[in-house]
């Protein structure tokens, strides 16, 4: 059972130990926003200080630098240090609250700040453009080692970029387990995108009510399920290849979304747009809560539907499906249009991201999301394959995607990083499937 | 399982070695990210590289990205940006209205962002950017128009090549247009047409303006790929003594075909000290001082002479 689960949800270790590497790599000094920080510091200022020291405490406007800054003016108020003094904002603030600090003609005995605001220069050259204040000292908090990679925010960050290519593979999964493949997916993001926020425009643009944004979702997905259709039933019908035909769907499909727009993009959009992709429900947010139950929806449906099984069916063995009755014209028709609706979604959750519907968005989406799906351990030769192991091979590509922002790696060497690591995901696989790496080396040919 | 982890730790080397974090000197203060259009063109990469240079005398990585011209890879780049606690983002957006997202991301997280070369123009993001840095594109179509009135001796019609899909493009034809009649210029622009800014385009719509107009004495184009693309079309219509091209931007193809008096003139514009001026703006920033919402670096032009001394054209560089 265990060993079981191990295969086919092997990957699983790669991305655990991707998500390990990144966090080694991505340790740093993070500012303190707990009380203890905050009673350290005060221990240190009771015992140096008198009450009536003028104490500036500085935070950057960022949540956490804020909180800290907040937390310590309070605790120093109440502890009867009346001079204190917060400044929360950008440097030029603190520059203004020193300067006003020296027209008073008082001196700050003390300046207290996290290690992000002691990067400001401000601060290096306080000696130099405020001789009188010559006695002040800087006091830091102890900080604390935690990585970058594992922050919540970063966590989320995560999500936001997986879910097109998460939503997109559930559809390309079917698709190359009925034995096919779909290479339009990428362009039909733009079509949906800016059919559909041409449709908002129309309806009343900027100054549009909250039900204009589902009609224009939904005329994008239609039209991307009209188009990826069309290309399904050629492939179907007339038994052309997928490669070719999808590739032409592509082209289509990317010129089609220039012609509309003209080569703009269309930001004359309604106020609730972004609810989609940057909104949240619920305490979580709309993007997780959609794969999660798009993902749950999928598995079931492969899993545990006739339809499903005629899937596997159609991509094992064509031929043996047709004798044993399964629908293969409907069943290959149905998976495209799956799959180009998908990618309609897809091209919603995207405008509503970044707020706009652009001609150029999703260039080369269809290769993220099918390497998404093989590394996820469904074979590319059809009949075989795992919703599951898809969603977890979609966020190995987002984690080392956004892994390399984090470590600070040149987009050149990314790709040449990410080729690398797809090809490993890939050839380990297929050495689990085949009995292990040395039978997979010395294999007669 | 454990063939799992041996290439995890694969991967982890890989990117160890990879990493500048290993490099790190003892004057290290942070690090800044900056994302533009395509890396792949010299321009942009030219701004990264000076960029790298100049942030590192103050003690600053820049982590340069490349969003491929796809808004959405920008978007996503902007957040791990953000994520990861960048001290600042410099910004030259794919698209100036989608950008909007990304920097109000920032700004809610009190990461500055600098815009280099395009700027911001979403409504509700285009205060939260501290500084935009950039050519003063209508000072360069003036430059052009200034050319344009000394070499055809202020008689007879001209064209313009343009391309109403980008801002700076607009700009330039703008301040072209605006020094003509502030000069009271006896010019005549019979014609106005996009060439896409690229060459193959340029020569396309090169050679129908030559059908309709045959008699024009000279054509601005907005750059010097649009501007090159004409020079092919005069060639091919045996103009070239009849009509004078003046190009823009002085990229090094542009600065050799105006040593070849291929061009009259191309208002160069300076990447160099925009990279420069961006960093510049950051540390004025870190100071506490007071920074201008727009800097504008100034063109100038760029005439036979300029290309004959110029070690940068021989160089092949901006």
């Amino acid at each position: 059972m265990m060993r079981k689960a191990m295969s086919d949800y092997g990957m699983v270790f790669v991305l655990l130990g991707l998500c390990l590497v990144f966090s080694l790599l991505t340790i740093k000094e993070q500012v303190p926003g707990n009380d203890t920080a905050v009673s350290e510091l005060m221990t240190r200022i009771r015992s140096d200080f008198k009450q009536d020291d003028v104490i500036l405490v500085v935070g950057a406007a960022r949540k956490d630098s804020e909180q800290f800054a907040g937390k310590m003016g309070e605790e120093l108020k109440r502890q009867g240090f009346k001079n204190t003094r917060v400044v929360v904002g950008i440097p030029s603030d603190l520059r203004a609250a020193l300067d006003e600090i020296k027209g008073a003609g008082a001196k700050p005995a003390a300046l207290i700040a996290g290690p992000d605001v002691m990067k400001w220069r401000v601060i290096d050259h306080i000696q130099a453009n405020y001789p009188e204040f010559s006695g002040c000292r800087i006091l830091t908090p102890k900080t604390w080692l935690w990585p970058d990679f594992l922050k919540a925010s970063n966590l989320l960050a995560i999500v936001d970029r997986i879910v097109v290519i998460a939503v997109i593979a559930i559809g390309m999964t079917m698709v190359i387990i009925a034995g096919g493949i779909d290479l339009s997916v990428g362009s039909l993001i733009a079509l949906s995108a800016v059919i559909g926020t041409l449709v908002m425009k129309k309806l009343g643009g900027l100054d549009a009510p909250a039900w204009v944004v589902p009609i224009g979702f939904m005329a994008g997905i239609a039209a991307c399920g009209i188009v990826g259709g069309l290309g399904g039933w050629i492939v179907a019908r007339f038994n052309v290849a997928p490669f070719i035909t999808t590739l032409a769907i592509m082209m289509v499909g990317r010129g089609l979304a220039f012609m509309i727009t003209g080569g703009f993009s269309i930001y004359q959009v309604p106020k609730a747009l972004p609810w989609l992709g940057q909104g949240r429900s619920l305490e979580a947010p709309n993007t997780v809560i959609l794969v999660l139950v798009l993902y749950a929806i999928a598995h079931v449906f492969m899993s545990h539907t006739r339809m499903g099984r005629y899937i596997y069916a159609v991509g094992g063995n064509k031929e043996a499906a047709r004798l044993s009755g399964v629908p293969v014209f409907f069943v290959t028709v149905f998976v495209y249009i799956v799959s180009s609706l998908a990618a309609g979604l897809g091209g919603c959750i995207q405008a509503s991201q970044i707020n706009t519907g652009t001609p150029n968005m999703g260039m080369m989406y269809e290769l993220y999301v099918i390497a998404a799906v093989v590394v996820g351990g469904t074979s590319l030769s059809g009949g075989s394959g795992k919703m599951l192991g898809t969603l977890i091979g979609a966020f190995i590509i987002s984690v080392i995607q956004n892994g390399m922002n984090l470590v600070g790696i040149e987009s050149y060497t990314q790709q040449v990083v990410l080729g690398a690591v797809i090809l490993g995901a890939v050839l380990l696989d297929k050495a689990r499937n085949s009995g292990g790496i040395s039978a997979l080396l010395w294999r007669k040919r | 399982m454990k063939k799992a982890l041996i290439i995890a730790c694969c991967v982890g080397i890989v990117l160890l070695a990879f990493s500048p974090g290993c490099s790190r000197k003892t004057n290290y203060k942070g690090k800044i990210g900056v994302t533009c259009m395509d890396l792949t063109n010299p321009f942009f990469k030219l701004i990264a590289n000076v960029m790298q240079a100049e942030a590192a005398k103050y003690g600053y990585e820049v982590v340069a990205l490349s969003a491929e011209l796809d808004p959405a890879k920008q978007n996503n780049q902007m957040s791990d940006f953000v994520a990861q606690g960048y001290d600042a983002i410099f910004l030259n957006p794919v698209d100036s209205k989608s950008a909007g997202e990304g920097v109000k991301k920032a700004y809610q997280a009190g990461v500055p962002v600098f815009t280099y070369d395009v700027d911001v123009s979403d409504e509700g993001a285009k205060n939260l950017v501290v500084s935009h840095i950039g050519s003063d594109n209508y000072q360069g179509g003036e430059l052009a128009g200034e050319s344009m009135m000394k070499v055809t001796g202020d008689r007879g019609n001209i064209a313009i090549i343009g391309y109403p899909e980008a801002t700076s493009a607009i700009l330039r034809v703008q301040g072209f247009k605006d020094y003509l009649k502030k000069h009271n210029s006896n010019l005549k622009i019979v014609t106005e047409l996009s060439g896409k800014g690229n060459r193959d385009d340029g020569y396309a719509v090169a050679t129908d303006i030559l059908q309709a107009h045959p008699e024009i004495v000279g054509i601005f184009a907005i750059n010097d790929p649009s501007g090159l693309g004409t020079y092919s079309a005069l060639v091919k219509a045996d103009k070239t003594r009849q009509i004078t091209i003046i190009a823009f931007d002085a990229s090094p193809a542009g600065k050799q075909a105006v040593f070849e008096k291929k061009l009259y003139d191309s208002p160069q514009q300076y990447p160099r000290k925009m990279a420069v001026g961006t960093v510049e703006a950051f540390i004025k920033y870190l100071e506490g001082e007071k920074i201008p919402k727009v800097i504008y670096i100034l063109c100038t032009h760029y005439y036979l002479d300029d290309a004959a001394k110029d070690p940068s054209r021989v160089a092949e560089q901006w």
